[in-house]
């Protein structure tokens, strides 16, 4: 059977695109991640949310190993990478990992001495080896597709809030990533640049991509994803399709949680 | 007579000599300056590095170069470094003769100090670039070395150009304590045309237009190059 | 490496160190009054002061500090202006030359620190302290003054340090301050890198009490200095 064919909302046979297996993260002697166990499967798109402190960002950003995980097991398409206890994943996995991922910042962290373009090729030239001229015409379609053509020779400083994440999430499109990784995207946005950026991402969406996306956006989450997750304080809390959990909330932390943010 | 045919060329003025000894300076200058700016970033580097060994070797030479009279650090080389090479040469087993020339002795001086003052300058720009630049190469499996050669050098040297112009300046003007070597360089060679004719407020105050050309010079190229470079920031061309 | 050279010459250098001691505080304190002056003129709106006072600071910072130092000994003592005049007794001392070139070149940098610290009290302040009918004189005393000490103490302790070093210098005019010393001393023990180390070591000690000190100092100025430097 083709994978691609599989129905995401049945994933149950299929290896997930990325799974994590009581993962833990300690900064000092506060434990910020208390076991999380977790899978993602392809075309799934999954909104991470909870209070700030829950540890979600932590989480997402423990599964590329911006952080490192204190213990655990993550797997990336079925190939395992263990942490504490067992051998602990050297740089070349971790880069292997890395550069089958896309990732967009909260600050989108655009590097601003290049250019919009030279922000969008140098990846796939330097990381990935893409001749230059097919890494251009696929940063032009990618800019076309986000809406900023006409700013492929801007430098990042130029360019608005809602403007530069969107250039990079065409950076993260480039490298023709298996997973996508929003860290809070629309965050540090003025509330008039927000919508832009939604914009995009559900298109992204809506193209089948394998994304996890931590955000306070609550009717993104409800829209836009198959799953939600709810972190509270270093656990998953609850974890459904939106419809039950943001409808009809189990846990009554959640319950709180969404009743503070609308 | 006009004292200022004391500054003409030709047999009759010190032009030629001048303009050989201000040429001298700036050969010394430029030879000090990049290999300064060459010592200085692996300098930069151990100071910023984990090793705590490194750290440490690189902040005492740091702080022992700069807390130090240029003059000294001159003398030592000068007249130690004959001493110095004996020293290698006995090690080495060779008996012959071997001297410390003013030329390599300056160059050399002026290096040391160069690669001090640049590598605080290039810690601090390294450490200016913002962090989540750094994550973002990171989270998209760029390997150290691209990391360094494409984001963290050239960011670096973005942050860290005004001060070197800095630099620069503290370069070609510790240059003229060479003269106290005896090196003909433009000093050297304003004292020899001061004390020969008698001359000396014409020739000292003639230094220091000199000087004060080279200043002018360098501020000019230095400002066109900050404003290429910080073309990113400010928004640029592209907008 | 002979130890017994390098530790031997202390005695004789340190003997030295109260010429380079008086160089420095006579030439900081006279050039820190200069500088307060040159700072002045240059924010003082007069243009004409103004440029005049850009000018000095900017022939000072381009030449070397020899070159400044020659200039006052040999240049000015050329002239029969000068030799003729009531200065001439002050002129002919090479100790006073190296003080008069060592204060005139500190007041040059010196006004720059004192005038970017006055310039970073941000406007806003002022007009603040204006709009609560503080005087001119409170302005500067409550608001301006405390703020720019905090933002001009780290690099007048970076000056300071600049200046002792610069104090060298004066032994190329023929007075034995340590550096002096300390060439006098090579020559005549034959063993430069011995004594040249011991000197440096001086200096070094010197620049480390020096700038243990202005820390200290900024730590006591972030502390106190009433309710001007409290947000």
């Amino acid at each position: 059977m083709n994978k691609t064919e599989l129905p995401a909302s049945q994933p149950g046979l299929a290896v997930p695109t990325i799974e994590s297996r009581d993962l833990r993260k300690s900064f000092g002697a506060v434990e910020v991640l208390k076991g999380v166990s977790f899978k993602a499967y392809e075309h799934q798109v999954i909104s991470i949310i909870g209070a700030s402190g829950s540890g979600k960002s932590t989480f997402l950003r423990c599964l590329n190993f911006l952080e490192a995980p204190s213990s655990g097991e993550i797997d990336f398409k079925g190939r395992s990478l263990e942490i504490g206890g067992g051998r602990a994943p050297t740089r070349i996995e971790i880069e292997g990992l890395r550069r089958r991922t896309g990732m967009v910042f909260q600050q989108f962290n655009l590097w601003s001495h290049w250019t919009v373009l030279e922000n969008i090729i140098k990846v796939p030239i330097h990381v990935h080896g893409v001749p230059r001229q097919q890494a251009v015409q696929r940063a032009m379609d990618l800019l076309a597709k986000v809406g900023l053509r006409e700013k492929v020779n801007a430098y990042p400083a130029s360019l608005s809030g809602g403007q530069q994440q969107r250039v990079a999430i065409a950076r993260a499109l480039a490298v023709e990533p298996e997973l996508l990784l929003f860290d809070e995207p629309t965050s540090a946005l003025d509330p008039e640049l927000v919508g832009e950026v939604l914009a995009v991402i559900r298109a992204l969406a809506k193209e089948g991509r394998t994304m996890l996306v931590v955000t306070h956006e609550m009717s993104f989450a409800r829209e836009v994803s198959d799953k939600v997750v709810f972190f509270h304080d270093g656990r998953i809390e609850e974890e459904g399709p939106p419809a039950e959990v943001l409808r009809q909330p189990r846990s009554p932390r959640l319950g709180a949680f969404l009743k503070s943010v609308r | 007579m006009n004292p200022l045919h004391l500054l003409a060329f030709g047999p009759t003025g010190w032009g030629d000599e001048l303009a050989y000894g201000a040429a001298m300076t700036l050969v010394i200058a430029a030879l000090g300056f990049a290999g300064g700016l060459v010592l200085g970033l692996p300098i930069a580097a151990a100071r910023l590095s984990s090793n705590v060994v490194l750290r440490a070797i690189s902040g005492v030479y740091v702080t022992v170069v700069r807390g130090v009279p240029e003059l000294l650090v001159i003398y030592l080389l000068f007249f130690g470094g004959g001493q110095f090479y004996r020293y290698v040469a006995d090690a080495l087993g060779y008996s012959g003769a071997v001297a410390a020339d003013a030329f390599s002795a300056g160059v050399l001086a002026v290096i040391l100090i160069c690669a001090a003052y640049s590598a605080e300058v290039f810690r601090g720009a390294f450490q200016a670039i913002p962090k989540g630049q750094i994550e973002a190469a990171n989270a998209f499996g760029m390997t150290r070395s691209t990391l360094f050669c494409r984001i963290k050098l050239p960011q670096m040297l973005r942050y860290a150009l005004p001060s070197i112009a800095n630099v620069w300046q503290l370069v070609l003007k510790d240059t003229a304590l060479v003269s106290v070597t005896g090196l003909v360089e433009l000093m050297r060679t304003i004292d020899v045309a001061a004390g020969s004719t008698r001359s000396p407020f014409l020739f000292y105050m003639t230094a220091i237009l000199i000087f004060l050309a080279f200043t002018a010079v360098s501020n000019k190229a230095f400002e066109g190059a900050e404003r290429h470079f910080s073309r990113s920031v400010i928004g640029g061309y592209g907008k | 490496m002979r130890w017994d050279v390098f530790f031997g010459s202390f005695p004789t250098l340190l003997s030295a160190l109260p010429v380079t001691l008086e160089l420095a505080v006579i030439s900081i304190t006279l050039g820190f009054l200069l500088a307060v002056l040159l700072a002045a003129a240059r924010l003082s709106g007069l243009r004409a002061l103004a440029a005049l006072a850009y000018a000095y600071v900017y022939v000072i910072r381009g030449t070397p500090l020899l070159a400044q130092v020659f200039f006052v000994y040999y240049g000015l003592g050329q002239l029969d202006a000068m030799r003729n005049s009531i200065l001439w007794p002050v002129f002919r001392e090479a100790y006073a030359c190296a003080l008069i070139a060592l204060s005139l070149n500190t007041a040059a940098y010196g006004s720059e620190i004192i005038r970017g610290g006055l310039l970073s009290v941000p406007r806003g302040q002022i007009e603040a302290a204006k709009a609560f009918g503080l005087s001119p004189t409170q302005r500067f005393r409550h608001v301006v003054f405390p703020q720019a000490l905090r933002a001009m103490l780290p690099a007048y302790g970076n000056e300071l340090i600049l200046m002792l070093k610069g104090t060298s210098l004066a032994s190329t005019i023929t007075i034995i301050e340590l550096t002096g010393q300390a060439r006098i001393l090579a020559s005549e023990t034959y063993a430069p890198i011995e004594v040249f180390l011991a000197a440096g070591a001086i200096y070094l000690g010197l620049n480390v009490v020096l700038s243990f000190g202005v820390r200290l100092l900024e730590g006591r100025v972030q502390r106190s200095g009433g309710f001007a430097m409290e947000g």
